[in-house]
């Protein structure tokens, strides 16, 4: 879909990024130009995962750098990566001059950070003054450690038990299994974002409610941190279900993690012994199914906690409301949505980054119907694969309406051999990008006019 | 077995068996070792009898445990098999006796037989009972329920926290079906089931959270049916059995226990499942019936069914406690008078048997009341606030004068958690008093009850088919909602018989008239598909067939959707549990209509994977 329209698109994009923008553009600037009275948000196709840059202009603070910029994830799911994230990360290099404000890891999932882990020498290069995480990622935090401990050994028999059933010929649910790899690797990621890059970066845990001005040196800039909550109600569903039953290979073997017998062999009766209750075949299968059946449910339960560990930025900057709510699911969005002034936040947002990939339960239908008809642009970073159901057609459907076609989604930055979006999927690529959208070579700019 | 020559089956009344009466974690003590007069009946091995049916099948390990014959000589003559963990057949015969004490209860309240849900399905092609069935080791899972597919009750085991396994040993196996609570738990709500086609189904915040409630409403009455355990509470308290903690058999000399009799202890009483609860790493009892001191918030605050629920149980268990002070407090004096020590462990053994006499009377009838409660409530989309109408309503049927203040501390304890019926002016009894269409006397024709039928199946059709036709004359009349596509449905009624505490005799007719009709799942996206959603009338006629009382959970027309407030919640409340649940985000296939509306009436089942 790379069309001619859209090379010279890019063109502008770049040109417009340092340079350009100094030369600062009539207060009414046309859409596609960084400049002083401008706010960027470029969203990098890099597969299914997010990678966001926003830039914003700081006035007659320092004239060589202009803009501040803050990275709001960088990371891609093993199964939907595209390969185009050390591309992505240069553009980032080259735009800011290597120079982040800010660099928001919004939950522990591959596809919002891996990119900090693989291409740690490149953030190396970088100077970041702040790094803002969730609370669930502080070390330090009782609570979140207890989680995370739980959770790491809760996966790693998930996956054992995944692999074991794989290896007995048995059909494994391959959603459950990548919601679970999900969950791996991302421990050099979290371990560099948690020591700021090892260059004195100031490191925040945050939480609902906490409010910053000015942060990180940015003039004019106000943060409204709208999840996650640490109420009662909201830790008892982070809490992953306790005591399953698993597979594992054991030398080559499957066998049940916990296969011990629970009585002495003598009160196991043989099937012909006087007494004992003939069950029907299917009621058998249907227990089996009921014994089995918790595993992928845990899986998918799983990922949904740390999903809902999301951080929820709202940042203000001169009048303008920007929502970044990472991956929140509905009980990460409940806490929020049920404060006074949550109707006031969702009917002001100029720009919305859409929860989860565009999921089902990303977006609440209440959150949708708070946001002002027209008032707003929302980018989706998402994909077609490895999940199919994401994007949700009636979700998007639904936020195209309210945004009044102002929504665009990464997977219509066509890149070799990444999937395009799957026929009958919401919203269709418009032969023209909405107004205020302009397409880059593996980006789309949303420039908002201050 | 059948008789055998110099018996008489016909004159024994019990079946002795021993059981747990908390869990195995108490061990010994707190009169932990009970035993159970199980009504007695001819049982095979199993147990089999005629409600329950013990099928010791596990799917994790795919074989069957040995089952046990209670009939045994060597197991009759020790009134069952002692407490032990080890052996299955123990495991057997505790779910056996306990569930069948827990039917007991039911009937006594409900006056009347317990029939199965899936026998009323199956009703008219058999006259044959079929038994519930009970899966005492079902699987390795840390949960328990109730499988209304399987007709069954499903118990797992699982491993306690190897980390923080509380009074147990870590990686030491938990079975479920040696827990007390959770045996009556989940026993309640299969018996809750058995009295109402669509009662269970999961329609707001309130409908599961009552059910939860219900179940440990029961279950922790229960526990002040245990003699010795009561009496061991009342003697480490001094008579205050709603304390949470049980004083120590001795004071430690020097501040800090040294020894276990110095030790303070959960007072077992008002705790349910210590052991699961410890054995997940809770470090205490699953749930409390004391819950936070009462406050008009927490219902707004909490969702979860189990939390939710929790509230209703806190002031059910406040007006009994409140109700056992006051009626206690005449005996405290006395003793007090005469110079007794009142502090804990010198109770006079006399007054010790007298609270727990009041005790245990008390909470019969606050069980009794909540159980026959079920009779008075709405046939479908239960409210908290409609079970306070139901108990008010169910026990001043009964007994018109409130001697002992039951229902004003019901009302007052519901009053202070902000738990309030919807459509009612006042929390006074009068206005809480479900009532009848007024100022007409609405008599049923045609309604036989003859005990001594020769064909009670075909008397119990025409009841029905005159229930009916009664209903249908009458819609307007019982709230419900008359159109060429809507049905109207008598599908159960009761015969209750009660003796109320003055003696006179109670005959009443419980029917539950109910209806449907399909509405959008959401009217913005109409090709979402659509659900059905139901209404009805609970009618309660006296012995003449005249409506006593009318129960309306109107469905309304469609005409009138945009307003319906009932409708409202409940989509409001079924986009909420679709978009809570855990599958919906990355399941492969996309959910529409029928897929959908599968999910959202199975979604019941999934309340109860978490016990």
């Amino acid at each position: 879909m790379a069309t001619a329209k859209s090379k010279s698109a890019k063109k502008r994009a770049v040109n417009g990024s340092k340079k350009g923008a100094a030369k600062a553009a009539p207060a009414r600037a046309a859409s596609g130009q960084l400049n002083k009275n401008t706010i960027r948000v470029r969203m990098y196709r890099i597969g299914f995962g997010d990678c966001f840059l926003v830039s914003l202009p700081i006035r007659g603070e320092d004239s060589k750098s202009d803009y501040k910029h803050i990275l709001v994830d960088c990371g891609v799911h093993g199964r939907g990566d595209i390969k185009t994230m050390e591309q992505a990360i240069d553009n980032i290099a080259k735009v800011t001059g290597k120079k982040l404000a800010v660099v928001i890891g919004s939950h522990a999932h591959q596809d919002h950070i891996s990119g900090f882990g693989k291409f740690a020498e490149k953030f190396a290069e970088f100077d970041i003054d702040e790094v803002w995480l969730p609370w669930a990622m502080d070390k330090n935090n009782k609570v979140a450690n207890r989680f995370v401990k739980k959770q790491a050994a809760l996966v790693s028999q998930l996956e054992d038990h995944f692999h074991a059933l794989a290896a007995r010929g048995a059909p494994v649910e391959n959603g459950a299994l990548e919601a679970v790899e999900n969950l791996r690797g991302n421990e050099k990621a979290i371990e560099l974002l948690r020591m700021g890059f090892g260059v004195n970066a100031t490191v925040r845990y945050m939480t609902a409610g906490d409010k910053l001005k000015d942060p990180a040196r940015i003039q004019g800039l106000s943060v409204r941190v709208l999840g996650p909550p640490t109420s009662e109600e909201f830790l008892s569903q982070m809490d992953p279900p306790a005591g399953q039953h698993y597979l594992r290979l054991v030398n080559g073997n499957v066998e049940p993690a916990d296969s011990a017998p629970i009585f002495a062999n003598k009160w196991t009766a043989q099937a012909n012994a006087i007494g004992v209750p003939r069950l029907s075949l299917d009621d058998m299968q249907t227990l089996k199914e009921r014994a089995e059946f918790p595993l992928d449910d845990l899986a998918f339960a799983l990922t949904k906690v740390t999903n809902n560990t999301s951080l929820v930025v709202l940042l203000v900057f001169r009048g303008q409301y920007l929502l970044f709510p990472g991956d929140a699911e509905y009980g990460n969005w409940r806490w929020w949505l049920e404060q006074d002034d949550s109707g006031d936040i969702l009917s002001r947002i100029s720009f919305y980054k859409v929860s989860h990939h565009g999921s089902f339960n990303g977006t609440p239908k209440s959150a949708v119907e708070k946001m002002s008809e027209g008032r707003f642009g929302a980018m989706v970073s998402t994909q077609s694969a490895p999940w199919k159901s994401i994007p949700k057609p009636e979700l998007m459907t639904a936020l195209n309406l309210r945004a009044q076609k102002r929504i665009v989604r990464s997977d219509w930055i066509s890149v070799d051999s990444a999937p395009a979006p799957l026929p009958g999927s919401m919203p269709v690529e418009p032969p023209r990008l909405p107004k205020g959208f302009s397409k880059g070579s593996i980006w789309v700019d949303y420039f908002i006019n201050l | 077995m059948g008789n055998k020559p110099g018996t008489d089956e016909s004159t024994i009344r019990h079946r002795p068996l021993k059981v747990y009466a908390f869990d195995p974690s108490r061990g010994r003590t707190l009169g932990n070792y009970m035993t159970i007069n199980v009504e007695y009946e001819d049982v095979q091995p199993g147990p089999l009898g005629k409600y329950v049916h013990v099928i010791d099948y596990d799917a994790t390990h795919d074989c069957y445990y040995l089952p046990i014959d209670l009939t045994e000589r060597k197991i009759l003559i020790q009134g069952g098999i002692d407490p032990n963990e080890s052996d299955p057949r123990f495991h057997q015969q505790m779910v056996y006796a306990v569930v069948s004490e827990t039917i007991r209860r039911f009937e006594f309240a409900l006056g009347r037989t317990i029939v199965w849900a899936f026998e009323r399905r199956i009703h008219d092609e058999y006259d044959e009972r079929k038994p519930l069935r009970i899966f005492p080791h079902a699987m390795q899972e840390a949960n328990a329920y109730y499988d209304r597919d399987l007709e069954a009750l499903l118990f797992g085991y699982f491993k306690a926290s190897e980390t923080d396994a509380g009074v147990n040993i870590p990686g030491q196996t938990i079975f479920t079906c040696l827990s007390h609570d959770i045996v009556v738990h989940e026993a309640t709500h299969a018996l809750v089931d058995s009295q109402r086609d669509f009662f269970m189904e999961a329609t707001s915040p309130d409908a599961p959270a009552f059910h939860e409630a219900f179940a440990d409403i029961v279950a922790l009455f229960q526990h002040f049916s245990f003699k010795e355990a009561l009496l061991e509470v009342i003697q480490q308290t001094g008579g205050s059995i709603f304390r949470s903690v049980v004083d120590p058999e001795t004071q430690p000399a020097n501040g800090a226990p040294i020894i276990q009799a110095e030790l303070t202890a959960d007072n077992p009483l008002v705790g349910l499942a210590k052991q699961f609860g410890d054995a997940m790493g809770t470090r205490k009892a699953l749930r409390s019936a004391l819950g936070t001191p009462p406050n008009t918030n927490d219902l707004k605050k909490y969702n979860e069914p189990h939390t939710r629920g929790s509230i209703l149980v806190a002031a059910v268990f406040d007006a009994f406690f409140t109700v056992y002070v006051r009626r206690t407090r005449d005996l405290m004096r006395i003793a007090r008078a005469g110079g007794a020590r009142m502090s804990s462990g010198d109770l006079n053994y006399d007054l010790a048997n007298r609270l727990a006499e009041i005790a245990a009377k008390t909470a019969e009838g606050f069980l009794n009341i909540c159980i026959r409660a079920l009779d008075y409530c709405p046939p479908v989309d239960i409210q908290l606030g409609d079970f306070l109408r139901a108990m008010v309503t169910a026990d001043y049927d009964l007994v018109s004068d409130d001697k002992y203040g039951y229902r004003m501390a019901l009302i007052q304890a519901f009053r202070s958690r902000g738990i309030h019926p919807a459509g009612v002016a006042s929390y006074s009894e009068e206005s809480l008093l479900w009532s009848a269409p007024e100022g007409l006397s609405l008599h049923c024709k045609g309604l036989a009850f003859d005990l001594f039928s020769l064909n009670p199946r075909q008397q119990r059709q025409k009841n029905g088919k005159a229930l009916w036709s009664f209903a249908k004359k009458h819609a307007e009349l019982f709230c419900l909602t008359i159109g060429p596509d809507i049905k109207i449905q008598a599908r159960t009624h009761h015969e209750v018989h009660r003796v109320s505490p003055d003696g006179q005799i109670m005959f009443n007719v419980i029917a539950e008239i109910t209806q449907s009709r399909e509405v959008p799942i959401d009217p913005n996206y109409p090709n979402l598909g659509k659900f059905k959603f139901r209404g009805g009338t609970t009618l309660i006629l006296d012995e003449n067939s005249n409506v006593k009382y009318s129960i309306p959970k109107p469905m309304g027309y469609e005409k009138d959707d945009e307003n319906n407030e009932r409708l409202i919640r409940q989509r409001a409340y079924q986009a909420r549990r679709e978009s809570d649940m855990a599958f919906s985000d990355f399941s492969e296939e996309r959910l529409l209509g029928p897929e959908l509306v599968e999910r959202w009436s199975k979604s019941l089942n999934m309340t109860h994977r978490g016990y």
